[in-house]
Order: structure tokens, then C-alpha cells, then sequence
């Protein structure tokens, strides 16, 4: 073990004084950000240029009013008074840049109930139905000069202004307390835990697959021989798991130092709350199990081979397996409890992935399938560590060729 | 001498084929032993039996001195025949991780890396990655990996091969010392000169047989018979004739007379026929690199020698 643990420590320094581990290390949560941010950047970049200039004309007073409504509601809108004739306005409207409109707010509009409107040729196609919220004032302001009584008009405003009212209120809530209801809060609760496993789990299994590059590497180095004179070849071999599992998991905490503060203030939810419960606990032991038996995969076939570029069909099968439970994804979200999703439970290859992926959409936990899927889960680690136990002992030291599946099969018989 | 290391019946087959028949030798402190043999002879099967990088079929590996049945990984410094190292790490890292992983103290490894740069004209060079080396440079600092940790036991498969005449000097010099300062050596190699100029004792392999075994003093007395090169034209059955001779190679107007075992030099030089053409006569033993051609081509010149020796 304390040789294990100094191949796991080279293995991790090696890497750290890697350029390309390390670009590889910071570029991946990069790229999740861009991922997250990149379409609100872009609306938020649309937001920017939809900055619309509106000048109001307002001869009924209702400047301040409308100035309210529009930070109420969030427009983003930049309001400024204007005394511009509807003329000149339009010459203005047509000459000047993007995103700007004028209203005008005169007597006429009481009557015919009609805002002239003058838009630039470009103006954000969301104004004009914003600009239907001004209606609820001016309608308060035409029913007081058809002179009605303050009854009657409160009667009658409140049946108009109602839905309006309300539907600003729950916009504003919206933008403010997020959502009250409890059913999507529970679904956070479940998927953010499933979430962080996921990104564990893919986290790892990735940074394994480098397992494999490592192991067909000292193959190509030809170093094998030189550190089999120091230590065993199963020393090695768990060096080499352990060492890449603390990378997997250095790469899990630079992500989550990006993930958590991002999604914290894209999303504005309790995440550490939602995240420090003992599911979390239990879904990362599903990942780490399946680490484990991808990373025994993954060594045991590394040293099969002399180089990645000469993959025969049969390590390439072998490599494709960590994406086996992608085939379940479209069942199990359908039907989270199904026959499918049943039976990739019991697939120890699609297992840490459909589990993780069930658990976090399953209010009720399936307790006796989680065992029995845990169960096998376990079993088919320790073949696989096992059997790559075998492979690599015999694999690591043929140097120049790859090994045929044939030749596999004798040296797990042996 | 302390015996190191005792190799007895050693046995192995790859698939049907046997390619180790009984090979049994022993490595004395302070020796340098070599293990000879043409290519495929099984030297390198048998030195990773000894590292335990493969199992023999059947006889023992003891290592002397050491309780327990673990190979002491330890106190033996092995320079494989296939020649690696990781490549985009530095020359100082690697060393110091070979010499952690045989639990040599890494400060003392540090100040033994440096002196052996130094001694082998790498001084400066412990921070340049080791892609950017020369093979040369890779292999010396894979011999000083080898050695880092004052190995009692030290074996080098093929050490010479792929060196420039200057590298080989310092390697022989190196591994002369290291034997001096009491380590038990064992070289294996196919270049006879070197080994010849270097080993006190040697075990020759062909085809998986032990051939020879013994000091160099021995192979070469019991082995090396005299043979006499004389330039000048003469006719073949004259040289044929003339006693004690058990082969003549005839090239041009120069020729080689194998004389057979137990020929007493002085006496036969007295013996020649007065007629023969002689511009200039050299008498010597037949060197370790011809035996081991002999061997290699299956012209069996050991075997006739065993065989008039019987």
C-alpha cells in the first residue's frame, strides 16, 4: 500500500506539472460556464442593445406614473420626456438609431383611446407588448373624464386593473422570491444532490479514461520493466487507480469552485442546502462505485495496448461502456421506475449512471433494488479489479503489439 | 566470495516452446558475471525470471542474506533491456521517484543524482525534460537510476548496447568500480570484446543451454584453443598437414590454423615445415567474440573442442 501510494502521488504530480492536464483542468468548468452563461449572455448582450429610448410627449401627466409601472414591471426601457411634435418625432424616429420609440400622450388619446406610437425601423419585437401595461393608467384616466363617480370608477378600474395587477405581482414575485410553490423546490432538493453526483461521477470516469492513457503510455515508454524492479505490478496498478481518482476528484472541487458560486447567482437557490444531505452521501458513493470499476476496466485495457491510435474493435467496445447509460437516459426520465430503468440498475456498466439518474427523479426510494443494484455493483468491481489485476500484469510488459482478445482471455485463465 | 545470488534449474516455456533448459549460475559479491549468449538465447527471460517480471516453470531464485521469499526489490538495481522513461517528466523527478520507490533516503538521492550527472557529462541537465535527450543521455540516466540507491545487487541487461565507444568506457568504468566497491554484478550482452575486457566469470547461453560456464581464466584455457595466422602464400594441404591442426580458414595470402587443445605453443612453432611462406606469423587464443560466433552460426567449435577434449 505505501508503494501504491507513491505511484498515486507521481501519478497526480506528473499530471499537475502537465500543460495539457492542467488546461484540461480549468478549460472543463470553463467551458460548463460558457455552457450556463453563454445563452444568457447573449440575451443579456440583446438585453443591452434592447435598451429602448422612450420619449414620452406627455401632456396628461402621467409621466410618473409610467416611469412606475416600467420599474415595477423591470422593462428595460430608458424613459425621457420629450416635446417633440408627432412630426418631427416621426423624422427623428426614422433618422435616429436603434430601439427607440416615442409616445404621445395627449387629449386625443382619451378620447379615441389610441397612442400614436413612432418606432425605429429596429425596436425589440417585445415592445410593443410592453407597452400595452400603459393602458391600465390611461384607462383610470379616461374614466375619470367621462366623470364618473369615485365609486363607480373604483368599481370599474378595479375590474380592469385586476388581472393587470395581478399578473405584475406574480411577475415580481417571481423576480424576487423565486418560486413559492413546493412541488419544483422538492425537485431541486432531489436533483441537486443527483447533479453533484453526476458531475462526480462524469468527473472521474473522464479523468479514468486518462487511467487508460497512462497505462498503454508506460507501456509505449517502456518504464514498465523499470518500475516492476521496485514494485509490484498490482502496487502499481492500484497507484495508478488511486492516484487518478484524486485527480478526478481535484477536477470535481475546481468545478464545483466555478459551479456552486455560478449557480448561486444565476439561480439564486440554496444549493448548499439542497446539496448537504445524506442523499448526496449515498449518490457519491454510487459514483465513486463506478469509478472504481471503470478505472479497473480502464487500466486492465490500457495495458493491453501499445498505443491509443491502434484500438482494436474490441478495446474500442471497452471503451464505449462509461456511455452505456446514456442509452437509458430517454427511458428512465420517461419512467423513472420502469422495466428499463430496472434493468439498468442491474447492468453494472449503465448502473452508477441510471442509479444516480433514477434516485435524483424518485421521491420514494426503490431500497431493495438500490441494493441489489449496489450489490452487483460491488461484485463486478472486484471481478474487474481481478481480472485487470491479471491482463495488466502480463499486458504492461509486451511491448510494440497489441493484445488480442484471445490472448486476453489466456491471461485471465492463468 | 559471498555468493549473492543462486539461480538453480531454472526452467520456462512460452506457449509449447521451452526456452529455458536448466540453467543454473551464481553471483559472488564483488563480481562482475556475465551472461552471453547470441540474440534470443534467453538471457533476458532469464533475468526477469530473476526480477520476478516473469515465473519460472520450475528451479529457484535465492537471494542470499534475505529472509523471506520476497525478491528484496530493494537492494537490486536492474537496467531492463528495453530502454524507457516517461518522457515529458524532468530528469531529476524521475530519478528521485525510482529512488523513493526502492525507499532510498531522497535527500542523499538528490546529492547522488547530481554527482552522477556530473560523472556521466549530464551536469546541468536535471531540470531538462527527458523527450529532450539523447538516446545516449536517456540510457545513462536510466543506468543512474539503476544505481541510485547503492544496490547490492546489480543487473544490467544489455548496458553497452546503443552506447558511443566514449558512453561504453564510462559505463564500464562505473560498473568496474561499483564491483570494486563490493556489489555482486550480473551483465548480460552479446558484445564479447567488452565483456571479455570486463567479467571475472561468464555463463554462456545458446538456445535456452547452458554452453560455458566459469572464470574467464577457465573458459579460456578450457575453451579458447591457440590459433595461428600466418600471411603468406602456401597451399592449403601443406597447412593441412601440419600437426595439431584442426581447421584451416584460407583467405588470400593469408591463412588460420586452428590447432587443437593442449598444443604447446613453442613446441608447435618448432614443428612448422621449413618451406612455408611466412611474412608475418601472430599466435594467440581464439577470442571470446569468435566462441560466441561459432556458437551463434552453429559452427559447433566448442562442441569439437569438447569432444577431443572427452
Amino acid at each position: 500500500m505505501r508503494n501504491s501510494r507513491k505511484v498515486a502521488k507521481w501519478e497526480i504530480k506528473r499530471n499537475m506539472k502537465n500543460k495539457s492536464y492542467l488546461i484540461g483542468l480549468f478549460l472543463t468548468p470553463l467551458l460548463m460556464i460558457l455552457g450556463f452563461t453563454l445563452p444568457g449572455l447573449f440575451s443579456s448582450d440583446d438585453d443591452n442593445s434592447e435598451l429602448t429610448q422612450v420619449y414620452i410627449h406627455d401632456e396628461l401627466n402621467l409621466y410618473t406614473d409610467i416611469e412606475s409601472i416600467v420599474e415595477e414591471v423591470g422593462f428595460n426601457w430608458q424613459l425621457s420626456k420629450t416635446d417633440l411634435s408627432e412630426e418631427e418625432a416621426a423624422a427623428a424616429a426614422l433618422e435616429d438609431s436603434e430601439n427607440t420609440a416615442y409616445l404621445f400622450l395627449n387629449e386625443q388619446v382619451l378620447t379615441d383611446g389610441v397612442v400614436p406610437v413612432y418606432t425605429s425601423e429596429e425596436i425589440d419585437v417585445a415592445f410593443m407588448n410592453e407597452v400595452q401595461f400603459l393602458t391600465t393608467p390611461l384607462q383610470t384616466l379616461q374614466l375619470e373624464q367621462l366623470g364618473l363617480s369615485v365609486e363607480q370608477l373604483a368599481m370599474v378600474s378595479n375590474g380592469v386593473v385586476f388581472e393587470e395587477i395581478s399578473t405584475e405581482e406574480s411577475e415580481a414575485e417571481t423576480g424576487e422570491a423565486g418560486l413559492e410553490t413546493a412541488s419544483p423546490e422538492e425537485f431541486l432538493e432531489r436533483i441537486v444532490p443527483g447533479a453533484f453526483a453526476g458531475i462526480i461521477f462524469i468527473s472521474i470516469v473522464f479523468t479514468g479514461m486518462a487511467i487508460f492513457q497512462s497505462a498503454s503510455q508506460e507501456k509505449k515508454d517502456k518504464i514498465a520493466e523499470i518500475i516492476l524492479s521496485s514494485i509490484t505490478p498490482t502496487e502499481l496498478m492500484q497507484g495508478k487507480i488511486i492516484g487518478y481518482f484524486i485527480l478526478g476528484l481535484i477536477q470535481v472541487a475546481v468545478l464545483l469552485v466555478f459551479l456552486v458560486p455560478l449557480v448561486i447567482w444565476k439561480f439564486d437557490m440554496p444549493i448548499m442546502e439542497y446539496l448537504l444531505v445524506p442523499e448526496t452521501l449515498l449518490l457519491s458513493v454510487v459514483a465513486l462505485l463506478g469509478y472504481l470499476l471503470f478505472a479497473a476496466i480502464f487500466v486492465g485495457i490500457g495495458a493491453t495496448m501499445s498505443d491509443m491510435t491502434t484500438a482494436g474493435n474490441f478495446q474500442g467496445f471497452v471503451m464505449m461502456l462509461p456511455f452505456l447509460p446514456f442509452a437509458f437516459i430517454g427511458p428512465v426520465i420517461g419512467n423513472p421506475s420502469g422495466l428499463i430503468a430496472q434493468i439498468g440498475t442491474y447492468i453494472p456498466f449503465s448502473s452508477p449512471g441510471v442509479m444516480i439518474l433514477r434516485l435524483s427523479m424518485l421521491e420514494e426510494w426503490p431500497w431493495i433494488e438500490i441494493i441489489i443494484g449496489l450489490a452487483i455493483l460491488l461484485i463486478s468491481i472486484w471481478l474487474c479489479m481481478k481480472l485487470a489485476g491479471k491482463i495488466f500484469k502480463v499486458g504492461i510488459l509486451m511491448y510494440g503489439k497489441n493484445a488480442s482478445p484471445a490472448e486476453i482471455w489466456k491471461w485471465i485463465r492463468a | 566470495m559471498e555468493i549473492m545470488l543462486s539461480i538453480d534449474g531454472l526452467e520456462k516455456s512460452f506457449k509449447d516452446k521451452k526456452v529455458l533448459h536448466n540453467i543454473s549460475f551464481e553471483v559472488r559479491k564483488g563480481e562482475i558475471m556475465a551472461i552471453l549468449g547470441p540474440n534470443g538465447a534467453g538471457k533476458s527471460t532469464t533475468i526477469r525470471n530473476i526480477m520476478g517480471i516473469m515465473y519460472p516453470d520450475a528451479g529457484s531464485i535465492t537471494f542470499h542474506n534475505y529472509k523471506g521469499n520476497e525478491i528484496p526489490r530493494h537492494k537490486i538495481g536492474y537496467l531492463p533491456e528495453e530502454r524507457g522513461l516517461y518522457k515529458n517528466v524532468k530528469v531529476m523527478d524521475i530519478l528521485l521517484y525510482l529512488a523513493d520507490l526502492k525507499d532510498y533516503p531522497l535527500d542523499k538521492a538528490k546529492e547522488r543524482i547530481l554527482m552522477y550527472l556530473k560523472k556521466f557529462d549530464l551536469e546541468g541537465k536535471e531540470k531538462v525534460s527527458i523527450e529532450e535527450l539523447s538516446k545516449g543521455m536517456g540510457q545513462k540516466v536510466q543506468f543512474i537510476g539503476s544505481i541510485l540507491h547503492e544496490p547490492e545487487l546489480l543487473i544490467l541487461d544489455e548496458p553497452f548496447s546503443g552506447l558511443d565507444p566514449v558512453s561504453q568506457e564510462l559505463f564500464k568504468e562505473e560498473i568496474r568500480s561499483l564491483a570494486d566497491q563490493g556489489t555482486a554484478i550480473l551483465l548480460s550482452s552479446h558484445q564479447m570484446n567488452l565483456v571479455e575486457e570486463m567479467c571475472d566469470r561468464l555463463f554462456m547461453i545458446q538456445k535456452g543451454h547452458k554452453v560455458i560456464y566459469g572464470t574467464l581464466d577457465e573458459v579460456k584455457t578450457e575453451y579458447a584453443n591457440f590459433k595461428c595466422t600466418i600471411n603468406g602464400r602456401n597451399q592449403l594441404q601443406d597447412l593441412e598437414a601440419i600437426a595439431d591442426v584442426e581447421r584451416v580458414e584460407q583467405h588470400d595470402n593469408s591463412a588460420t590454423l586452428y590447432l587443437s587443445k593442449n598444443v604447446n605453443p613453442s613446441k608447435w612453432l618448432r614443428s612448422l615445415p621449413e618451406h612455408l611462406v611466412i611474412n608475418e606469423l601472430k599466435m594467440n587464443r581464439v577470442s571470446l567474440h569468435e566462441i560466441f560466433i561459432d556458437i551463434a552460426t552453429g559452427k559447433n567449435l566448442l562442441q569439437e573442442a569438447g569432444a577431443s577434449d572427452a
